[in-house]
């Protein structure tokens, strides 16, 4: 549909090619004024950032440097500081593994809930998607409080239900008590935060799935599980491309939740993710310039990451 | 909410540096205001003495008003970098003595040198403290308060339990320990509360085993966790621990306060700060008590951490002389009297009296003098090493060899 829309434009402004006048241009150009403003105001609030980001990481910016307000050039010293510390690496394969669980688990569970949405009945519908409405709504700092005292050592709601469920003895369960189960008690709070906006856009393309294609299927004796494979998944696929893309930008980089809930006494380069590695340096060790070469470094491996499921999804659109 | 932390992440270390470009030139310093940054244990503490000095500076300086904003240990040195980058420091701050060589070395810092005799007491100043905040022979900070640690207790349950008298031993404060888990069978009720990894406390077993955290060798620095009388010291705290406390051995004494366990009647000792008499509860203020905790040599108390704040002005405060003289009326006589009062440690030798927290004084360690300390703490390698040995994930050797390189790693960085 909005190809065909894009075709007929096209067709038109070649037509018209052929008689270009001054006024043609004039107006022509008017959506390249109106746009100048938006223009504008991205380059300040991201770009000017952005360049500053970039003369950063170039510096040696240390405490002093902060006083003085002015940084000594260093070249590429900061890259290869990071590139060659250990530290990093081991962060970074946490992290990659930390974001294929937190990515996995909220897209086979945010579909799981799309799919149960579109069969239960208006009511618990409307139920349903204001309780997801609600935990998206939750701000992420009040999120981490609950998860914090649900799970806590002493008195926490967790270790309670779970001894009383007779699941065993879980009084003074620590469940912070290794790398481990930090980041899996960090992961259910991201899944749970992250699930009502992949459930319920899911679900939203889940509307776009003919019924009648399903119906046909049915018809043929394909089981459930095949005519959502084989029928469902390609029509919905781009959306659910774009989730993925977007929750990998999303959990790669993650700092608020897991720096909050596991807590600054508690971290240590054991337990370092990328975004808490890249606070730690700048912020703790009073290296900012590192800290700038550190992000430049994420914003490659995101970008890199982006590209390639931005091509898929061009490539997705020529197919169709 | 998902694109601002997005955002935060990818650009964090830029936004310091903008701000310090942006907000250079905007003049935030009122005429008539200054801004003084306390811990919020003067908050909790002694609120009273604030406003006495408050009261006092508006006196000499009519019209002015003071803006106090309590901070958290946590996280104020963060704040306090932000405000150098963006050029609106407060115009006193207090600084933990253990974190002001870094800031000292940096330049933070406003000189005092010449301004030292107006301070009061100053020729008697607590030498640990006046030490903390000297740097290259100059004045920088000016000592506010010290406090040691100590146990605070519950009188009734060791009457109960029949201990008559405060231990005098380490062996004897463990076989009480365990009169008083005989008395109180209810779960997670501690004889002793101890977070596993309060690092202040279980140091003191280290020192007191004739150990230290790091020493100088040749002009670099050494991590000496690893030594035998160090080994032998984290050893007594790991079975000490062990026998007496039911907190997490990876939680820190923050989260939750031990004064927190206490007045929920979970404890029936707690080690700390002596200001923690403050916070046990209305039903437990007339059936708590504190003692010295006592060293494995018998007769003798164990040597204590003695913490401390310094005052600090800002090198880049717009108003340096009216925060000095703020300084000077928030530490006068009457107000490090007052100080003394709620059972802290006076500035000045010429304060000192003779109450639990100042005998436990008596004996103490402080961390190495480096500059890089603060590294070593906010890096949480002590805490760590606490946790590894707790849990059993390391054997102590093992902990305390690796928390030594680290510490050399970072006490030498540049």
């Amino acid at each position: 549909m909005a190809e065909r829309v894009v075709i007929a434009a096209e067709t038109t402004w070649s037509r018209r090619r052929r008689r270009l006048t001054w006024g043609r241009v004039a107006r022509g150009s008017v959506p390249y004024w109106l746009i100048l403003p938006v223009l504008g105001a991205i380059g300040a609030i991201l770009g000017y950032p952005l360049y500053r980001l970039f003369r950063l990481a170039f510096q040696h910016y240390g405490l002093e440097e902060l006083i003085r307000h002015s940084g000594q050039p260093v070249g590429l010293h900061n890259f290869g500081h990071v590139l060659h510390d250990q530290i990093f690496w081991h962060t970074l394969v946490r992290t990659v593994i930390f974001t294929v669980a937190n990515v996995g688990l909220t897209m086979g569970i945010g579909t799981l809930i799309a799919l149960l949405l579109v069969r239960v009945s208006t009511v618990v519908r409307v139920l349903l998607t204001a309780g997801l409405v609600l935990v998206w709504s939750m701000p992420v700092v009040v999120a981490v409080q609950v998860w914090g005292w649900m799970t806590n050592y002493q008195n926490g709601v967790v270790n309670y239900i779970l001894t009383e469920l007779h699941f065993g003895d879980y009084f003074q369960h620590n469940w912070y008590g290794s790398t481990f189960s930090q980041l899996a008690i960090v992961t259910t709070l991201i899944v749970w935060g992250a699930l009502p906006f992949v459930a319920i856009t899911v679900f939203a393309a889940l509307a776009q799935v003919p019924a009648d294609l399903v119906e046909a299927a049915q018809i043929d004796g394909a089981p459930p599980w095949r005519v959502f494979l084989d029928v469902t998944v390609p029509i919905i696929r781009p959306v659910l491309l774009i989730l993925t893309s977007l929750s990998i930008v999303w959990d790669f980089g993650v700092f608020v939740q897991p720096y909050l809930l596991i807590g600054q006494t508690h971290i240590t380069p054991g337990n370092y993710l990328m975004g808490i590695y890249l606070f730690e340096k700048g912020y703790f060790d009073n290296d900012y310039g590192q800290g700038a070469a550190i992000s430049i470094l994420m914003l490659l491996i995101v970008a890199t990451l982006s590209i390639f499921y931005v091509r898929k999804m061009v490539r997705i659109g020529d197919v169709d | 909410m998902r694109l601002r932390v997005f955002v935060a992440v990818a650009l964090t270390a830029a936004l310091g540096v903008v701000a310090a470009t942006a907000s250079a030139s905007v003049d935030r310093h009122q005429a008539n205001k200054i801004t003084v940054w306390l811990q919020v244990d003067a908050q909790s503490g002694w609120p009273d003495v604030v406003a006495a000095a408050n009261t006092q500076f508006q006196a000499d300086h009519p019209g002015y008003s003071v803006d106090v904003q309590y901070q958290n240990w946590g996280d104020h040195l963060q704040k306090f970098d932000a405000t150098l980058a963006a050029g609106n420091t407060p115009d006193v701050i207090e600084m933990g003595n253990t974190e002001m060589t870094k800031y000292m070395a940096a330049g933070a810092f406003a000189d005092l040198t010449s301004l030292k005799g107006t301070f009061a007491n100053s020729s008697n100043w607590l030498a640990g403290l006046a030490k903390s905040g000297m740097y290259g022979g100059k004045v920088y900070g000016v000592p506010y308060y010290a406090g040691s640690r100590v146990v605070t207790y519950r009188t009734d349950l060791f009457k109960k339990a029949g201990i008559t008298k405060a231990p005098t031993s380490l062996s004897q404060f463990l076989s009480d320990a365990k009169l008083l888990a005989a008395k109180n069978k209810q779960k997670g009720f501690s004889p002793v509360y101890i977070a596993g990894t309060d690092w202040y406390f279980a140091m003191s077993f280290v020192y007191d085993f004739g150990g230290q955290i790091a020493a100088t060798s040749h002009g670099k620095w050494v991590g000496t966790l690893d030594s035998p009388q160090a080994i032998a010291g984290l050893t007594a705290y790991k079975s000490f621990w062990k026998a007496v406390s039911k907190a997490s051995p990876t939680t820190d004494e923050n989260t939750p306060p031990p004064y927190n366990v206490y007045s929920q009647g979970l404890a029936s000792a707690i080690v700390g700060p002596s200001w923690f008499s403050c916070c046990t509860g209305k039903t437990f203020t007339s059936i708590t008590g504190q003692f010295v905790m006592p060293s494995h040599v018998a007769g003798k108390s164990i040597p204590g951490f003695l913490g401390g704040s310094d005052l600090a002005v800002p090198a880049s405060s717009g108003n340096k002389a009216l925060g000095a003289d703020w300084i000077k009326d928030f530490t006068s006589t009457a107000n490090e009297k007052l100080l003394q009062a709620k059972g802290n440690i006076p500035n000045a030798t010429s304060l000192l009296g003779n109450s639990v927290n100042e005998r436990a004084a008596a004996r103490s360690w402080f961390v190495p003098a480096a500059k890089h300390w603060v590294d070593v703490e906010n890096g949480n390698i002590l805490r760590n090493m606490l946790a590894q040995i707790l849990t059993g994930k390391q054997s102590v050797k093992q902990a305390a060899e690796n928390a030594s390189s680290n510490i050399a790693l970072v006490l030498n960085q540049p």
